[in-house]
């Protein structure tokens, strides 16, 4: 039995910055985790421009097809294409020690230090009043939690361009970084058209991007070589792990790895935290005076269910539908493509017919050049050879737009534990739901169409690929069982708090990871303050 | 079976990259076979070793596998020699992204696309043969 003030389970983007200003307060905070690390390709990966390394690098095999060929995979295009050989670290393990069962919903789940922000996007808007709908918190409640956390994290974007009524205001954003060629001649023919696209309730600017174009503390800004689904060289990309590593320079803090936490009791005074040793299967006990569970959106109410003894009890469950579509950009066909790039998100879009003080659909615009061309003949019914000559002369225009659609709970989304062992979650979306996102996608077609960018496929890899899973355990006013009230803390318990997705009601068709991590930082400074 | 399989190696180059791949190539070929392929069915075999014997059909079988379902023995083969050709800094020519005007671009598309129809014509009567031969 080991004491702290607080435990925090899990490391990702929500456990760190809960854990931060619970650290700054001067708590003792002991974070438990499995912390799986990429112990195969970190070592691997050469420093240098991605185009510059294929070029040269006799190795490259290794790290871009994987030691055992695992980044081959021959099925089609599911969760997370990025999750390149370097990056499987991060779903490490999750399904053999945290499986679940179900016929439509197959999640991403991390058991990694960091959590699976270690392969995220990195896009990073916040919510703004009209994505808060429903919550029992507004944007004046997480505005100086985001500055905390874009202070922290290193967020870039524009002041200036049209979408800041979309995505919020931030005073601590970095300057915006380089867009490349495909989004510079997109971003130019929306100029010209603006008025036109404008008035149809279409907007075009620069993503809000967690990586740095400035440096911060030991990170380096980003140096456009475009590595960024490959490498972490620089730190430019904010990982949680880097937080992590940050909080280990504190006396106040301790990480304790191979923990897979199993559920907790409330005593007189302190929580007792109930964990299994993923090496050794022993029994380890914990004790705290709060409890602060951060694992994700499924880990921390699998947590939870089973704690409360819940079989057989339902809770609701949301996740932003999620589509690619494959877009030609008929504005750079035939030009050369520059090699200096990042490989996150170049620009990004808001279709808001009504408006900005309704709700409204964002969307990312990539360039498909930073993964390899063979991925994209396995979705593509041409013969291998003509196909390759078509695509390298093609993939300079090449553009993948991806909308993750806002989500609501419904009767038909929801997961259960259905005994001490049996995890089960069900998904599926109403004709209704699917026929407002059908819209939605034509008219965003159409928007972008008169920007010269012409649908090629649309792709909707599956229910769970957004990997943005929420609303397990709703923050509500209504005092009600398996809730949290608006500062995490979990309906029925006195010291447990809850800091991840599983808070959010409802998810906007946004990124909610930068939400997230204000929540959490709002949490764990509401916990420090309230001397809980 | 590596002998099947260096040959096999050697044919998928050639009708990628119009060259033989080198022996370290060969070597990665023969081993990402081991590890990632199960034995196929008695159809993905007849398709398979009439390509290796006859090497101008695999356009037509590589084109006809992609329409009717891509989910070959065949393709998942090609599929596995491209990413090999694709890491491969000696063949980096072939698969870089690359820049031609407008009017020679419409032309390698349409020629491409003028290809690919012929040989998914002639690759879907070729694999209706050999199907039912199997």
């Amino acid at each position: 039995m080991r004491d702290a003030d607080v435990i925090v389970v899990g490391s990702g983007a929500s456990a760190v910055n809960a854990a931060v200003p619970l650290v700054e307060a001067g708590r003792s905070v002991t974070m438990l985790d499995v912390g799986n690390r990429d112990d195969a390709y970190a070592s691997l990966v050469p420093e240098g421009p991605l185009a510059e390394l294929r070029r040269t690098d006799p190795e490259q095999h290794r790290y871009l097809l994987g030691e055992n060929f695992e980044g081959i995979g021959f099925e089609k295009i599911g969760n997370t294409p990025q999750l390149t050989p370097p990056r499987a670290y991060v779903a490490k393990d999750a399904e053999r020690l945290q499986p679940l069962t179900s016929t439509t919903f197959f999640p991403l789940q991390s058991l990694a230090e960091g959590g699976l922000a270690g392969a995220w996007g990195a896009g990073s808007p916040a919510f703004v009043e009209p994505d808060l709908e429903g919550f029992p918190i507004g944007y004046g409640d997480l505005a100086p939690h985001y500055e905390a956390v874009a202070a922290r994290i290193g967020i870039n974007g524009s002041r200036d361009d049209d979408l800041r009524p979309f995505l919020g205001n931030l005073e601590a954003m970095q300057p915006p970084a380089n867009i490349d060629d495909n989004g510079r001649t997109i971003y130019a023919r929306y100029e010209k058209n603006r008025a036109r696209v404008n008035g149809r309730g279409f907007w075009l600017g620069r993503p809000r991007l967690a990586m740095l174009t400035k440096p911060l503390g030991d990170r380096q800004p980003t140096r456009y070589w475009d590595m960024d689904f490959w490498s972490d060289a620089g730190k430019s990309v904010y990982r949680p792990r880097w937080t992590v590593d940050d909080l280990r320079r504190s006396p106040r803090f301790t990480f304790v790895g191979r923990k897979l936490v199993l559920g907790f009791t409330e005593r007189e005074g302190f929580v007792e935290v109930t964990a299994r040793d993923v090496d050794t299967n022993e029994i380890v006990t914990y004790r705290a005076r709060t409890l602060v569970l951060g694992a994700g959106t499924i880990g921390s109410t699998r947590i939870v269910l089973g704690s409360l003894r819940a079989y057989g009890t339902r809770v609701p469950i949301v996740c932003n539908p999620h589509t690619y579509m494959a877009l030609l950009n008929g504005n750079q066909l035939g030009k050369r493509s520059e090699e200096a790039r990042h490989s996150l998100a170049q620009l990004c879009l808001v279709h808001a017919p009504d408006g900005s003080r309704r709700p409204f659909t964002v969307g990312h615009l990539y360039s498909y050049r930073s993964l390899l061309l063979f991925r994209l003949m396995r979705d593509l019914p041409l013969p291998h050879r003509d196909g390759m000559e078509i695509l390298r002369h093609l993939l300079p225009s090449f553009v993948v737009l991806i909308l993750q659609h806002a989500d609501q709970p419904t009767s038909a989304k929801y997961c259960e534990l259905v005994d001490a062992h049996r995890f089960t979650i069900e998904y599926e979306l109403s004709a209704g739901e699917l026929a407002r996102n059908d819209a939605i996608e034509s008219e965003i077609t159409r928007h972008l169409y008169r920007l010269r960018c012409m649908k090629m496929r649309t792709i909707r890899p599956g229910h769970a690929a957004s990997t943005h899973f929420a609303g397990t355990l709703p923050m509500s006013t209504r005092d009600e069982p398996l809730t949290t009230d608006r500062d995490g803390r979990l309906r029925g318990a006195k010291r447990v708090y809850i800091v991840d997705g599983s808070v959010f009601p409802s998810l906007p068709s946004k990124g909610l990871t930068f939400t997230m991590m204000a929540n959490a930082n709002r949490i764990g400074t509401a916990i420090a303050r309230s001397g809980a | 079976m590596s002998d099947e399989l260096r040959n096999e190696a050697i044919t998928f180059g050639r009708y990628l990259v119009d060259r033989d791949p080198s022996e370290d190539l060969i070597a990665r070929y023969i081993r990402a076979n081991e590890v990632l392929f199960e034995p196929g069915s008695a159809a993905d075999h007849a398709v398979l070793d009439f390509a290796r014997q006859h090497p101008w059909s695999i356009a037509m079988l590589d084109a006809s596998s992609g329409v009717i379902g891509g989910n070959s023995l065949l393709r998942k083969k090609l599929l596995l020699m491209t990413a090999i050709v694709e890491t491969t800094p000696e063949l980096v020519e072939r698969t870089e992204p690359t820049s031609v005007d407008l009017p020679r671009l419409a032309l390698r598309v349409g020629t491409a696309g003028v290809r690919t129809v012929f040989n998914v014509v002639s690759g879907l009567v070729l694999q209706t043969m050999l199907r039912r031969r199997a």
